[in-house]
């Protein structure tokens, strides 16, 4: 992605600036969801090996606060550009048409988030309104941990959407320049 | 359409969505979800979020994040720094001097923080300029970063290992054990050519030796001694049979963060917030990886694709080391453009089959596959080492970066031919400690 400076009749960035927000948060919130993690694994292996007594419910908590912090951290990865990726086409690529192609490629993204968005949703909703429970002793509802993906996800598409506008709009400042 | 066609097809897309810049994982789950709207209809999108929540409800996979805390705070702190001062003051009396102790202090800081980019930043800050000082060629002192950073996705504890582990079901334990002697044996590689490379280019008093007073090795020792005890601790316990490397990591990252903050002062809330950053930024991207690969080999499979590959290679017929070989070409080009990872999560399912079906060790086979790997951490267009060595000696052109790590590819495809004639490198010493694989 490049940054361009801002020309001026160019839309002002206030939903970019608010998303950005958001995805800093939950950065926060992914973090505190593995240190969570780390910890919750320490105190079932100091039950188990120093207390010599049995734990039910924490390996189950642990991968969902695993698979939480994942899927909400998304966001706040994609705004710092951490998805690897592989730039050997834009590379190639004069700017134009390099941002033409990464126009393109962020709206595949956002299509593609969008529709697992939708179904993540629907999937997190029927675990939600049947009352799936994990079949373990905890029984721990499903429609805690799923919730991760509508949630994740949609934070996820917030950015991707961002990321199209300041695309979008670094196209228009070049064009007004 | 016939699977094969359409294993070509899909590899082919693949390739040029991968290239378009897109992030990877967002690209397999493009691929994929255009291929199963293609051949199975729109109804079959609805799994996705499924399967993908699914890849990552694995207790195993726990492990990934955990490693990569242990690693993000050891290169935090001045460990680096500290390590290379220490193998500095001990290893004066080995010949060859200077790029020895800086090979051997990658090989430690590779195993410990368990990143390559990590341990070329923190050894090659001190000692490119030291061994520059010293007269030693450029294309040796960055070319020996370079490639002893790539150590890291082999010696234990590797991430890339245990993506492998999960990818194919195949004993983590046993896998870290694999990496060990071909490990050593790079190192020992890589030092041979150093120095002969040196003692080649004239500059033979670049090797001269400085002594340290013992005083000076010791009083060292207690800054560099914490994290190495934690890391053996962490693999002891996982032999040991005590526990499991998920659990075994998630000490070893609290036990390393308490440390950085105790020996190292990292008390500032901001530093801490920076290792957790840094940490949760690394896990996500590898976990979403495999959530979306997960996603991608579903379709593979449900596509038929993967069974008939298996089938279609082993009715070939070819000599099993030509296979090997043709897998090794597939595996470095593979390499060369992409990330180990997402290497290893979309070839190891396609090729694991394959493979143990001309009677190769799966065990085996990953650390043959991991050299490979770091082969394209040293090696164009996106070699990252080279970048990250090129960001500490901007001096230094990215060209004589490149031709000075040529000869550490070589010294790993000469490791990879040593691996295919002496299997039992790989093999020996998990089947020593774990007894043999069944």
């Amino acid at each position: 992605m490049e940054t361009t400076t801002p020309a001026p009749r160019v839309a002002p960035r206030s939903f970019q600036r608010a998303v950005n927000w958001i995805s800093e948060v939950s950065g926060w919130l992914a973090s505190t969801m593995i240190l969570g993690a780390v910890l919750l694994t320490c105190q079932m292996i100091f039950v188990r090996y120093v207390l010599n007594a049995s734990t039910a419910w924490q390996t189950e908590v642990v991968i969902y606060l695993m698979i939480g912090g994942t899927l909400v951290g998304l966001a706040f990865v994609q705004k710092h550009k951490g998805h690897v990726n592989v730039d050997l086409l834009p590379l190639s690529l004069g700017p134009k048409a390099a941002r033409v192609l990464a126009l393109l490629t962020q709206s595949i993204a956002v299509l593609v988030i969008g529709v697992c968005l939708v179904h993540g949703f629907e999937f997190w909703h029927l675990a939600q309104s049947r009352g799936w429970t994990s079949d373990t002793v905890t029984a721990v509802p499903l429609g805690i941990p799923y919730l991760a993906l509508p949630v994740g996800l949609g934070l996820m598409l917030l950015q991707l959407i961002a990321d199209l506008l300041d695309t979008l709009q670094g196209i228009q400042a070049s064009e007004v320049d | 359409m016939d699977p094969l066609l359409l294993g070509a097809l899909v590899g082919v897309i693949t390739i040029v969505v991968l290239f378009s810049g897109i992030s990877v994982a967002i690209g397999l789950l493009f691929v994929s979800a255009s291929f199963l709207i293609a051949f199975d209809g729109l109804r079959s999108l609805e799994l996705i979020p499924e399967v993908l929540f699914g890849k990552l409800d694995s207790f195993a996979l726990l492990s990934i994040p955990m490693f990569i805390i242990m690693g993000a705070s050891i290169a935090s702190t001045r460990a680096g720094a500290d390590l290379y001062e220490a193998l500095e003051r001990w290893l004066t009396r080995v010949p060859g001097g200077l790029v020895i102790s800086n090979l051997g202090a990658c090989a430690l800081f590779a195993a410990m923080s368990g990143s390559s980019p990590a341990t070329c930043a923190a050894i090659g800050k001190m000692g490119i300029p030291e061994m520059r000082k010293r007269g030693y060629p450029e294309g040796i002192a960055t070319g020996s970063i370079a490639a002893g950073g790539t150590l890291g996705i082999l010696i234990p504890p590797s991430i890339t290992m245990i993506v492998y582990g999960i990818a194919t079901e195949t004993s983590i334990g046993r896998l870290f054990l694999a990496g060990v002697i071909p490990g050593l044996l790079l190192v020992g590689l890589f030092m041979a050519w150093s120095i002969y490379a040196t003692w080649a280019s004239g500059e033979r008093a670049a090797m001269a030796r400085i002594t340290y007073s013992w005083r000076e090795r010791f009083e060292i020792m207690p800054r560099v001694l914490p994290f190495l005890a934690i890391i053996v601790g962490v693999l002891y316990a996982m032999y040991g049979g005590i526990a499991t490397p998920s659990e075994t990591a998630a000490v070893g990252a609290l036990l390393c963060l308490i440390v950085a903050m105790i020996i190292y002062k990292l008390l500032k809330p901001s530093a801490l917030w920076s290792v957790l950053r840094d940490s949760t930024k690394e896990s996500v991207m590898i976990l979403f990886i495999i959530a979306a690969a997960g996603v991608f080999s579903y379709m593979l499979s449900s596509l038929f694709i993967t069974q008939s590959i298996a089938a279609w290679i082993s009715e070939l017929e070819v000599n099993r080391w030509v296979l090997m070989g043709a897998v090794n070409v597939f595996l470095i080009v593979a390499g060369f453009f992409l990330p180990p990872v997402a290497v290893i999560l979309m070839k190891a399912p396609i090729l694991l089959p394959v493979i143990t079906g001309a009677g190769f060790d799966p065990i085996w086979f990953a650390v043959v596959l991991t050299i490979n790997m770091e082969i394209g951490l040293i090696s164009p267009p996106v070699g990252l080492n080279l970048y990250v060595i090129n960001g500490i000696a901007p001096d230094i052109s990215l060209r004589t970066i490149l031709l000075g790590s040529l000869p550490f590819v070589a010294c790993m495809l000469i490791a990879i031919v040593l691996l295919c004639l002496f299997p039992g490198l790989a093999t020996w010493l998990p089947n020593l400690v774990m007894g043999p694989a069944l």
